[in-house]
């Protein structure tokens, strides 16, 4: 890949291109608007859409910017008012037969016709005759739905079937205005990427079935995290509102994911919704049969983790141990790693390894794409901490320690995403053998709940709620930033250190908060910007 | 001058079809003529001669096989026989007649642009052609002019026949290539170009049937001959596919050139009794039409139909006379570019049946004010915005009907009838879905 | 602009205030008085709950959910009307519906009739003409749940006869190509 640059004129200003980028690249790169549907940064060029038209001095036929190459010294316009016409009436003919259904589509408020209708529509429709009807509801696959109406054929989802998951699933079928995209008897859309076919679908053709219906897309706001579904960590952008969250999509990370994210880690907001949630602390006194929370006392997390702090700094560490899982931050690691290490003079740290498709061989697979066996954010993270505190334990040393009672206490920092956890039922029974089990998690779960003995539950913060590291497979480490608070009392596991070790912490701060009280209709108060 | 028998010298004779036929009449003597000859004295004869392209385009056949780059790549030469221009109807002739002059000049023309595997694309529907071909080209194999060494000359070459599923859009060299190469037949963008990267991502040529079967008559008379009929820039003899309303429509060869109303008046036998000329789509329903004025001083060669604004096309004449109302021809017209549009860009895909239903709804007196402007708009709006040329072959007769006969199509709109056939049943109707 | 009106040194003398306030107050007494006894009704005070008032029609009272000819609600849970509340009483909750051509129906939609202020907004942005405020205004409710209207309330209150049915004809719309 040459990296030199040649010049050419945009717009009547000069500028440096990259040699070999064709005309939207440079324009993109540039900063200049330019419509479009078909073209995709990740795509193969199809050059169907014909929105992309440009001037170029000297070609007396309007060219699209899609397939042209810049070369040196080239004269590109595309504010002339031949181009605004050509996209003006090409606009056009993409509307004629695509159905009024913006009430009732997904895709309103962030559809590619809405947005660039305001741009470059005609405003005097001149379509009198009838328009062309096409199959709606068309069930693709497990994920996605078709309504061939608003499809406009600019055969993004197409392309990424055969290009990326190279899956093959869709096809554009008959012709003309009858084109329908479809799949092939027998074989539904179902790969583990179908979900990206619904995010570059410019209109509201494809929808997604787990989203479909659920929200409108400007009652929705955005937070850009990182995808805690596999070690790959994607970069991703979760929607949420006062309701709740309602769905993730990735955001272009040259270094990670590029375009794309897989459906697996599209599932992930479901357990950081409140109805996942461990809201409340729960202490089960010795012996009172606790189960279903019968006979338990449910106090402030805070509470409950300063009474443990207690107990733990009173018996000076003796027996006690603790259990991480890769699904938490690097910066949590190290200050529950210090108060175990430090305060306790501990060492019994236990990894709890997860394999989601079989043996510990599975832990290093990989899909060729994106996502990988490890399914923990953040094992890396975990094992860089683990080492910086120089600790080598086995989990074998732990079942020994609980079966000849040297072990006494078990602290456990469950994970956040149960699901991921095949084994979590046999971790409880085994883990639940300790005399006193405190368990920090951040989802309800009924086989803690159904805990009889001394077991303390204590809410965690999910990792949209608190900022830190996680440092993916290859080594790279990415922030990710508080979002939004879910549960109110719940604790992020550095908070949990601070208050085991009798220090007192700060009130957290203020941000978005979903299910606490009523507000402002958020949605007209960012009306002027609709 | 009158109609000359260059090409179609032996069509007549029904064992020219054979392969004992076509040698009897100096068939297969220019292959080992050429086959002795350097491959670039080919090219440069072909370009000597000045042979344009005959399926529509008219581009110059020498100057497109020496766009061929040199860089060892395996090259391919495709014969396109999917002749589906409405109007069109003389590569079928020479298909049926002479399958071997086509495999002949293939060979010449395979040999010149030194490719080894050749394919004859031929549409679906041409069941007898294609028929008659695979014969020829059985016959041929069998006595060894295609295959390894063809006539101990050292050179590979293989012809396969393909039949196409029929569409028009696979007439389109691009659209023949993906069609050939197992996708759906959809033009491809260009660049790159098919002489860069066609079939299989390879340099190929793509070639009418009646260009490659020229060949033999260029290689056998040599350019200056060839020269001999038609115009300076358009030399040579074309064959014509006349139909409509004249009294012998069918295939006739003249020398380019030719005028326009001889062909008809002499040719063809003229009008049909009590009817006078109305019009004349001189080059295929893709060609914007000519009024009876325009064709008094036409002449049938590229330059002079251009200068009228239409094209020659692939020689296929519609004779109207004054019994035809313009907006039924349109509406016939219009449903076939709706039909055969391939869907891929969307000023085509849109624009096309868009088109119809307005002349649809014309034609069936739900016409409104301002549906003609508004067809001259739509059609002007699709022209040169697509991949391919059928959004432009759609919309230029568009453009010519509505504006060269203006008054018929207000006429329909404002009376909800015809201006020619008050009474009569409208053609529309029988493309109603 | 605003035209700022200082009071007057005599409007601090309050006594001719008071007179000229209760002149009125009795003149109108008395005249009540008279033409009551004389058979003349033009007292505007309404013997209320017996007499009522007729509203103009557009006044905007109670929300009422259209129907369609078959009964079903008109509502596709577009939830423009949610959008543009700004009270922001209006709660949907939409499912896909059995019939394709329906597509997408409320479940759910409840009016705080509490919170709301009656603006008319809801109506303005509908754009299938399924929610119109209606001419009722006498809503009275045991606690805080009955003000909290569902469905069955908005669009089937026995008052509405059955529901009110939306002007929009379905198959028209169809014909068109809509």
């Amino acid at each position: 890949m040459s990296t030199n640059t040649i010049p050419c004129t945009i717009n009547g200003k000069d500028v440096e291109v990259k040699e070999g980028s064709t005309i939207i690249e440079a324009m993109k790169a540039n900063g200049v608007e330019i419509a479009h549907y078909c073209w995709h940064p990740g795509l193969s060029v199809a050059g169907v859409c014909r929105m992309c038209m440009v001037e170029i001095e000297g070609n007396p036929r309007l060219q699209i910017a899609c397939n042209t190459q810049v070369v040196k010294g080239m004269k590109i316009n595309n504010t002339s008012d031949k181009v605004k016409d050509a996209v003006k009436w090409t606009l056009d003919f993409h509307l004629i037969n695509h159905p009024l259904d913006c009430p009732i589509c997904d895709q309103a408020g962030e559809c590619g016709l809405q947005d660039q209708y305001m741009h470059y529509g005609k405003y005097e429709p001149e379509m009198a005759e009838a328009k062309v009807k096409k199959h709606k509801v068309v069930d693709l696959g497990p994920r996605v739905v078709l309504d061939s109406e608003r499809c406009i054929l600019c055969s993004r989802c197409v392309r990424f079937t055969d290009e990326v998951s190279k899956t093959n699933e869709l096809g554009i079928f008959n012709r003309g205005d009858r084109a329908d995209i479809s799949t092939f008897p027998g074989k539904p859309l179902d790969n583990n990427y179908s979900m990206n076919t619904v995010d570059i679908c410019p209109v509201g053709a494809l929808t997604s079935k787990d989203f479909r219906f659920r929200q409108r897309a400007w009652l929705l706001k955005e937070h850009q995290t990182v995808c805690t579904g596999c070690s790959t960590g994607c970069s991703t952008k979760v929607f949420f509102n006062k309701e709740g969250l309602f769905r993730v999509k990735p955001v272009y990370n040259e270094q990670v994911n590029g375009h794309w994210m897989c459906d697996i880690g599209r599932d992930v907001y479901k357990f950081v919704n409140k109805e996942a949630r461990l809201f409340d602390a729960k202490v089960s006194g010795k012996g009172t049969g606790a189960g279903n929370g019968l006979g338990a006392e449910w106090i402030l997390p805070k509470r409950a983790a300063l009474k443990v702090g207690e107990t733990l700094r009173a018996n000076k560490g003796k027996g006690v141990a603790l259990v991480l899982t890769g699904q938490h931050t690097v910066e949590e690691y190290d200050a529950l790693l210090g108060f175990f290490k430090n305060d306790l003079g501990s060492d019994r740290v236990f990894h709890w390894v997860n394999t989601v498709g079989g043996g510990p061989e599975s832990l290093e697979a990989f899909d060729g794409l994106l996502l990988r066996g490890d399914r923990n954010p953040n094992t890396a993270g975990l094992k860089e901490s683990l080492q910086k505190f120089g600790i080598k334990t086995q989990w074998k040393e732990l079942l020994e320690g609980l079966a000849s009672g040297a072990i006494t206490t078990v602290v456990v920092a469950g994970p956040e995403n149960q699901t991921f956890f095949p084994d979590f039922k046999a971790k409880v029974v085994e883990l639940s053998k300790a005399p006193r089990l405190i368990w920090l998690t951040a989802g309800k779960n009924l086989d803690l709940d159904n805990l009889t003995g001394d077991v303390t539950l204590i809410p965690l913060k999910s990792y949209l709620e608190k900022s830190g590291t996680f440092v993916n497979h290859a080594g790279l480490r990415q922030k990710i930033a508080k979002g939004l608070t879910i549960v109110p009392n719940a604790l992020s596991l550095t908070e949990v250190a601070e208050l085991f070790a009798g220090r007192e912490i700060e009130a957290a701060e203020s941000c978005s908060s979903i299910g606490v009280g009523r507000v402002q209709n958020e949605a007209t108060t960012v009306r002027g910007s609709l | 001058m009158a109609e000359v028998k260059y090409l179609s010298e032996h069509y007549d004779k029904k064992e020219y079809r054979s392969l004992e036929g076509y040698k009897k009449h100096g068939g297969y003597e220019q292959l080992p003529k050429a086959l002795k000859m350097e491959a670039a004295k080919i090219i440069d004869e072909v370009k000597a001669a000045g042979l344009r392209g005959r399926g529509g385009a008219g581009f110059p056949c020498g100057m497109k096989w020496g766009f061929l780059p040199n860089n060892g790549e395996p090259r391919y030469l495709l014969c396109n026989a999917d002749e589906s221009e409405p109007g069109t109807f003389k590569d079928r002739v020479m298909m049926e007649r002479a399958p071997h002059q086509l495999i002949e000049g293939m060979l010449i023309a395979a040999f010149a642009v030194k490719s080894h595997k050749a394919y004859i694309y031929i549409r679906g529907e041409y069941t007898g052609p294609a028929m008659i071909l695979k014969q020829a080209l059985a016959e041929a194999k069998a006595a060894g002019y295609i295959g390894k060494n063809i006539l101990g000359s050292g050179f590979d070459c293989d012809i396969d026949l393909f039949i196409g599923a029929g569409a028009y859009i696979c007439g389109e060299e691009t659209g023949l290539i993906s069609s050939l190469e197992g996708y759906k037949g959809q033009p491809k963008l260009k660049p790159p170009f098919p002489a860069v990267q066609g079939y299989l991502r390879k340099p190929t040529i793509v070639n009418n049937v009646e260009t490659l079967a020229s060949v033999v008559n260029i290689i056998r008379d040599g350019a200056q001959a060839y020269r001999k009929y038609g115009t300076e820039k358009s030399p040579g003899t074309k064959l014509f596919s006349i139909s409509g309303n004249v009294n012998k429509p069918g295939t006739y060869e003249v020398p380019l050139g030719y005028k326009l109303m001889d062909l008809i008046n002499n040719e063809c036998g003229g009008m049909k009794p009590g009817r006078s000329l109305k019009a004349v789509i001189p080059g295929g329903s893709s060609a914007p039409v000519l009024t009876a004025k325009e064709c008094e001083n036409a002449s049938m060669d590229y330059e002079c139909i251009a200068s009228l604004g239409s094209m020659l096309g692939s020689g296929a004449v519609i004779v109207i006379d004054d019994s035809n109302c313009m907006v039924d021809v349109l509406s016939t017209i219009s449903h076939f570019y709706h039909h055969e549009s391939c869907g891929q860009c969307t000023p085509c895909r849109e624009g096309t049946g868009w088109v119809e239903k307005i002349i649809h709804s014309i034609v069936h007196g739900h016409g409104k004010a301002g549906d003609v402007d508004l067809l001259i708009k739509v059609a002007d709006n699709m022209k040169g915005r697509t991949i391919c040329a059928l959004a432009d072959a759609a919309a230029l007769p568009v453009t010519s009907f509505v504006t060269k006969f203006r008054g018929e199509f207000e006429y329909f709109v404002a009376n909800r009838k015809s201006m020619v056939k008050p009474n009569g049943a409208n053609l529309g109707d029988a493309h109603v879905h | 602009m605003s035209l700022v009106q200082r009071p007057k040194p005599i409007a601090n003398w309050f006594l001719p205030g008071i007179l000229s306030g209760m002149g009125l107050t009795f003149s109108k007494l008395f005249w009540n008085l008279v033409t009551y006894v004389g058979g003349n009704r033009r007292i505007p005070t309404l013997n209320y709950p017996e007499e009522k008032y007729e509203y103009s029609p557009r006044f905007k009272g109670n929300h009422v959910l259209t129907v369609k000819k078959d009964g079903s609600l008109r509502c596709t849970a577009c939830m423009l009307c949610a959008t543009n509340c700004p009270a922001d009483c209006i709660t949907i909750v939409a499912a896909e519906h059995n019939d394709p051509t329906v597509e997408k129906y409320p479940i759910s939609y409840q009016i705080d009739v509490l919170r709301c202020v009656f603006c008319g907004f809801c109506e303005e942005a509908c754009p299938v003409d399924a929610i119109r405020m209606g001419p009722e205004w006498q809503t009275p409710g045991l606690n805080g749940a009955s003000f909290n209207y569902d469905i069955m309330q908005l669009a089937y209150r026995p008052q509405l006869k059955g529901g009110i049915a939306s002007v929009v004809d379905e198959k028209e719309r169809h014909e068109a190509g809509i």
